[in-house]
């Protein structure tokens, strides 16, 4: 029936059509524009989505469709017309009803949407007796079958418990279904999966694009990332600097970028499907201008590689290119992506791979690390009863070679962030050694030499709280140089200088406060604190995954280049398995506290795979619409901690169970099977039976 | 194919208090021709179509041009509306030859699509002309044939044999009684990925059967 839906769609008047829209903000001293020269058209069954950088106005366009801007805020320029019907202006009674009938929203976080104090079936039930008036028992039937629908397990008893019983994805999913239940012809997703683990959200993306399907609905999609936005959308838009600057059907965008931010973007994404060497990554120089100082010529000038006098004097409207896209540029026939070369400034690391002197300075083996958990009942308080614990990391074995970097990655709450808390001393272990440099770290941080703990140092992955508020930022970076005494009182301040020049920020930083920076260059200030006293290994977790892709790129260029010149080992937590591949010699792949697969990055991404890496690898997004990626999706949800599957603790969930003779024996502990080197699996099934997985990625 | 399979869903609703002015131009805007009218929880209240703000000209001559502006700017929805009471509509679980039957035998040009009461879509002329361009199989390209048959048992079997013994499929199919001449039957196949000779030579081996039209339809 595609064929056939396509042969009307684009002849049928739009669901939503924005034409030049404007939005101004009123702030003390006059306004900002915070959105310009935005249009778009939206068509039943379509997925407009809308990608780029935070605070370029993603959010405001979809704010003003539904003329939530706040006191201030107000649409300045343009028309939206939902409909036919003109939405600016539209007031009271009418957009209560248009808002309830017609247009939904799924915001990022799904517990800001669901009221906690309330049973989630009350609350579904509420859209359908309040707007349509059915009765009690009528609604509860249709909210079971929505439920149902969105593929909650046991929809009916969802009903009955309250938000903060099911897990965040599930959450996403009632939200999703509440706004559904009134079959609206808009949904406005504004990064509905940017909260969820890669396995979560690859179901909810799937289910999305079911949903358009079967509803005719039309969909504005937000989001940051560029892989999500390739697998749910029909057209992208791409916003810089509150500007829509290209607009395109999904295969030219990602195929045949035209505008220079776009190729940018593109650029910066790290790719899975390819191998490693050709995925470096090229950061975009400069920043997005703040919205009260923006270029009077191109919005995009001061930062692309292709500037003219032209482009500094006339900003450039958007128009159609002979191949069906719009682009907001002056000479875009004239920039062919594929001879571009990165500017000469621009320093690339070297990801070729290195020699090391094969000395391993972190050794961990049969690391452990239980949490008592404190019950509530008598027994618990009296401590007749033996407390439980949460077996957080189990049997972690593993060694980390000098000048290489070691990637964890896993769903949130398979114990990556506990694993690196332990070696570093936040926590102290309960069985295994570990040892670092020939010194056991088994022990909590108080029993450790002030040498010792110089050696080990941490970035964070969020700068903000880790980072004093009050402190310049010279300040901060200088402290790990005075408590270890590294380097001598007077030179501290050159020294400090010195770090701040090699993370690109210069001495004009010394004395600013941190909310006077952007999240990346806090996050450099958070690296260059964490290298301050020369540390032997620094431990990163999740150092990139709060921030842009241009950003992020910039950061991960940085801190291999702090690699290769220092010498430093590196542990890198990361959640993003793209991410993963570009920047670590070796992976280990963590699911429920237990290592399940470890080995040098580029045999991790290849087969053999355990069962769960292949998994994973099935859910990443890709920003390629054209690549092929099997579909594995994992069922339920990942057990608790507390009481692990007896066995193979991935049995319960695994998809290749199946294959096994005897599934029996997915009970007993698997054996660490040994493909070849250091590339290791903890599997029951052969490695014949895994070498036959086809490769989870295949692009063309 | 039943109505929710044909029906254009989201369709462009207005509420009572409409002014008329703003109703029409909605009308000439996006091309259409009916304006569901609803209230909340879309809820159907009545129809506005273009025949419904066709003012009679003599009606309008006996006013003078202020008088004509202030009568049509006074005009909302409501008051030229047909109501609901009135209007005929259909379910999303109704076949498409009922709901087009309603639609002939009463010589209205379309049905909104009820589910509770609440508005889920409408049924149009045109959604209808092109769900039966979808069942002859337009949209694909292939070799469009017109067999005759004698009204018997197992006729079409034969044709489907020879098609199937061959690794051939049907797109679409479309079988009536052939005009003017009783004991027999017409149908319409489309298949793709052949050529028309190919055809002609299969199908003109069926004995009792004769082929009335073959054409290729890209």
């Amino acid at each position: 029936m595609d064929k056939t839906k396509k042969m009307r769609n684009r002849d049928d008047a739009p669901v939503i059509r924005i034409h030049d829209l404007a939005v101004a903000y009123k702030v003390r001293g006059g306004e900002i524009e915070a959105v310009q020269n935005v249009s778009f058209d939206i068509y039943r069954g379509e997925t407009q989505g809308i990608v780029g950088e935070s605070g370029c106005g993603k959010s405001t366009v979809a704010w003003a469709i539904v003329n939530f801007l706040g006191a201030n805020g107000y649409v300045k320029r343009g028309s939206i017309k939902f409909m036919g019907q003109d939405l600016v202006g539209k007031k009271g009674e009418d957009l209560r009803r248009l808002r309830g009938d017609q247009i939904a929203m799924v915001y990022q976080d799904p517990m800001q949407a669901l009221n906690p104090s309330m049973r989630l079936g009350d609350q579904l039930k509420e859209v359908l007796t309040v707007h349509r008036g059915l009765s009690e028992s009528k609604a509860s039937k249709h909210c079971i079958e929505m439920l149902e629908r969105v593929y909650m397990p046991d929809a009916a008893n969802v009903m009955n418990r309250y938000p903060h019983q099911i897990s965040g994805g599930q959450q996403q999913r009632v939200v999703i279904a509440m706004a559904l239940l009134n079959n609206p012809a808009l949904l406005i997703m504004d990064e509905p999966t940017t909260a969820l683990d890669v396995t979560v959200e690859a179901a909810v993306l799937d289910l999305i694009a079911e949903l358009r399907r079967d509803f005719d609905t039309a969909i504005m999609y937000i989001s940051h990332n560029l892989g999500v936005v390739a697998r749910v959308s029909t057209r992208v838009g791409v916003m810089y600097a509150g500007e829509m600057v290209e607009r395109a059907t999904v295969e030219e965008i990602y195929k045949n970028p035209q505008h220079p931010y776009t190729q940018g973007l593109i650029r910066c994404v790290p790719k899975l499907g390819s191998d490693k060497s050709s995925s470096i990554l090229y950061p975009i120089r400069g920043r997005v201008p703040p919205p009260d100082n923006r270029p009077s010529g191109c919005i995009f000038a001061p930062r692309c590689d292709y500037v003219q006098e032209l482009c500094r004097e006339d900003r450039p409207r958007l128009r159609q290119i002979p191949s069906g896209s719009w682009v907001a540029c002056h000479f875009t026939e004239e920039i062919d992506p594929d001879q571009w070369e990165p500017p000469e400034d621009l320093v690339l690391p070297d990801i070729s791979v290195r020699e090391g002197n094969g000395k391993a300075v972190l050794e961990v083996k049969g690391l452990k690390k239980y949490y008592q958990v404190p019950g509530s009942s008598l027994k618990d308080v009296l401590g007749l009863k033996k407390p439980s614990l949460v077996k957080a990391v189990e049997d972690a074995t593993f060694s980390v070679p000098k000048g290489k970097t070691l990637g964890i990655v896993g769903e949130s709450g398979c114990g990556k962030s506990t694993l690196v808390k332990t070696i570093i001393g936040l926590e102290d272990s309960t069985a295994g050694e570990a040892t670092f440099l020939g010194f056991d770290i088994t022990k909590d941080l108080s029993a450790r030499d002030q040498q010792l703990i110089k050696e080990l140092q941490m970035v964070f992955q969020n700068p903000d709280s880790t980072m004093n508020p009050s402190f310049t930022v010279g300040q901060q970076i200088a402290r790990p140089m005075h408590l270890f005494k590294t380097v001598p009182k007077k030179q501290v301040r050159q020294e400090v200088i010195k770090l701040l020049r090699a993370m690109r920020l210069g001495a004009n930083y010394y004395d600013r406060i941190p909310r006077q920076l952007s999240g990346g260059e806090k996050q450099r200030v958070g690296i260059a604190r964490a290298l301050a006293s020369h540390p032997e290994v620094v431990l990163c977790d999740e150092p990139v995954s709060a921030l842009d892709v241009s950003v992020q790129a910039a950061i991960l260029n940085l801190l291999l280049e702090v690699q290769s010149e220092f010498g430093t080992t590196l542990l890198f937590i990361a959640h993003d398995l793209s991410v993963v591949r570009y920047f670590s010699d070796y992976v280990a792949v963590m699911y429920l506290g237990q290592i399940v697969e470890i080995g040098p990055a580029e045999a991790i991404y290849k087969p053999p795979y355990h069962p769960y890496t292949e998994a994973l690898l099935s859910a990443v997004p890709i920003p390629d619409p054209s690549a092929k990626q099997k579909h594995i999706r994992l069922e339920g949800t990942v057990p608790s901690s507390m009481n692990p599957p007896q066995g193979c603790r991935f049995h319960t969930r695994c998809p290749r169970r199946e294959m096994l003779a005897d599934p029996e024996i997915c009970l007993t502990l698997p054996p660490w099977r040994d493909v070849s080197g250091d590339h290791r699996i903890f599997c029951h099934h052969s490695l014949e039976t895994l070498s036959q997985f086809d490769p989870v990625i295949t692009t063309t | 194919m039943l109505v929710k399979d044909c029906m254009t869903r989201h369709p462009t609703l207005i509420s009572t208090n409409t002014p008329l002015t703003e109703a029409q131009r909605i009308m000439v805007e996006n091309k259409i021709r009916h304006l569901p009218v609803a209230g909340s929880g879309k809820r159907l209240l009545g129809l506005v179509t273009r025949q419904r703000l066709a003012f009679k000209p003599e009606f309008l001559a006996s006013l003078n041009v202020w008088e004509i502006t202030r009568y049509l700017s006074s005009m909302t929805v409501k008051d030229v509306m047909l109501k609901a009471n009135h209007v005929h509509t259909t379910e999303p679980e109704q076949t498409v030859e009922r709901a087009a039957k309603i639609m002939t035998d009463k010589k209205i040009g379309c049905l909104p699509v009820l589910e509770d009461g609440v508005i889920i879509g409408i049924l149009t002329e045109i959604d209808l002309l092109l769900s039966y361009q979808v069942m002859l199989g337009l949209p694909f390209s292939g070799v469009r044939v017109t067999i005759r048959m004698p009204d018997r048992l197992g006729e079409l079997a034969k044709i489907t044999k020879v098609l199937g013994d061959n690794q051939l499929g049907v797109v679409s199919i479309g079988a009536y009684p052939t005009p003017r001449k009783d004991g027999f039957y017409d149908a319409v196949l489309k298949i793709p990925r052949v050529d028309q000779e190919r055809i002609r030579q299969l199908l003109s081996q069926i004995e009792g059967q004769e082929i009335v039209e073959l054409r290729v339809d890209e």
